[in-house]
């Protein structure tokens, strides 16, 4: 029974005539031309597609990267001014002690001529130099 | 069909093309007409696949994929023209389409109905039905040429027979007795 159910369904779908005509149509809406189909299909899908629109982060992004690149040279900029500032000071603060070091030798040095000079040693007694 | 026909269809030659669509419109349009009920969208359906079979010939491999490969573009291309326009699948079918090769013992109400009741059936189980009892492919191809499992396949088959069967007793024209 199945098989006769099966068999009136192919009577039933039994193929169609194609309208009359229908091949002359066919023949009458195709291309001029043929196109080869991988390259060309590509291309003109290629061509055809619109350029990729950025979106909202995409759009942000390279305001925000040129932002950030100008406030890290800034900081940049203003540690190098401080780091070269304190390497000055430390220079400056290091000749500072070097020339009290001076001073303090050079006044050893003048307070010593001045005891020779107020004091000199008497004449036949050896100077101590030492 | 010869086979240097589809070569010389490759080279350019419009003969050997018409000759192409002569051959396999009726297959064509079959598919077209009992998947959309409709005769006019029928044509411009066929009429598609036969456009698109003239950009893409270079890539049919032989006469063989040639059937194959117009039978499973026009399947899908029916498919998505009913998930776009679903409610044609009620339409009634048009007078005036005639068939291949008819029988002497054919029961046209019978034929009418059964055709009728194809078109409620799901865009998918429709296509399998069609390629099953129209073009009478088994299960394999229809798998392939549907992109689905086999197993799907039998399923659609199995139950839009119990489905049609329901209908044509509901109908009245055929009696539950005569159900296996």
């Amino acid at each position: 029974m199945t098989d006769n159910f099966e068999d009136e369904l192919r009577r039933a779908l039994r193929p169609v005539k194609a309208p009359a005509g229908f091949a002359e149509r066919v023949m009458r809406a195709l291309p001029e031309r043929r196109e080869s189909v991988v390259t060309p299909i590509l291309v003109k899908a290629t061509l055809a597609r619109p350029a990729p629109q950025p979106n909202y982060w995409q759009r942000l992004g390279a305001p925000a990267a040129l932002a950030a690149s100008l406030m890290l040279a800034v900081v940049l900029g203003q540690q190098m001014a401080f780091h070269n500032q304190q390497v000055d000071e430390a220079a400056g603060l290091a000749a500072g002690q070097e020339l009290m070091q001076a001073l303090r030798v050079t006044n050893k040095k003048l307070d010593l001529a001045f005891d020779s000079v107020k004091n000199p040693p008497e004449p036949g007694v050896e100077e101590n130099r030492s | 069909m010869p086979d240097d026909l589809l070569m010389r269809a490759r080279a350019g030659s419009p003969q050997a093309f018409a000759s192409i669509v002569e051959t396999h419109q009726g297959s064509v349009f079959s598919i077209a007409y009992r998947m959309l009920n409709n005769r006019a969208q029928a044509e411009d359906l066929a009429q598609d696949v036969f456009l698109q079979l003239y950009r893409k010939l270079d890539v049919i491999e032989s006469l063989d994929h040639l059937g194959f490969w117009l039978r499973r573009v026009a399947s899908n291309l029916a498919i998505d023209w009913l998930r776009r326009v679903p409610y044609t699948s009620t339409q009634p079918l048009d007078e005036g389409v005639q068939v291949a090769a008819a029988d002497a013992d054919d029961d046209p109400l019978m034929s009418r109905e059964l055709a009728r009741l194809l078109g409620e059936l799901a865009p998918a189980a429709r296509a399998v039905m069609v390629l099953r009892y129209q073009e009478d492919r088994d299960v394999a191809e229809i798998a392939t040429a549907l992109d689905m499992p086999v197993n799907t396949v039998k399923s659609h088959i199995k139950r839009s027979l119990t489905a049609l069967r329901s209908r044509m007793i509901g109908a009245k024209l055929i009696t539950a007795e005569e159900l296996p």
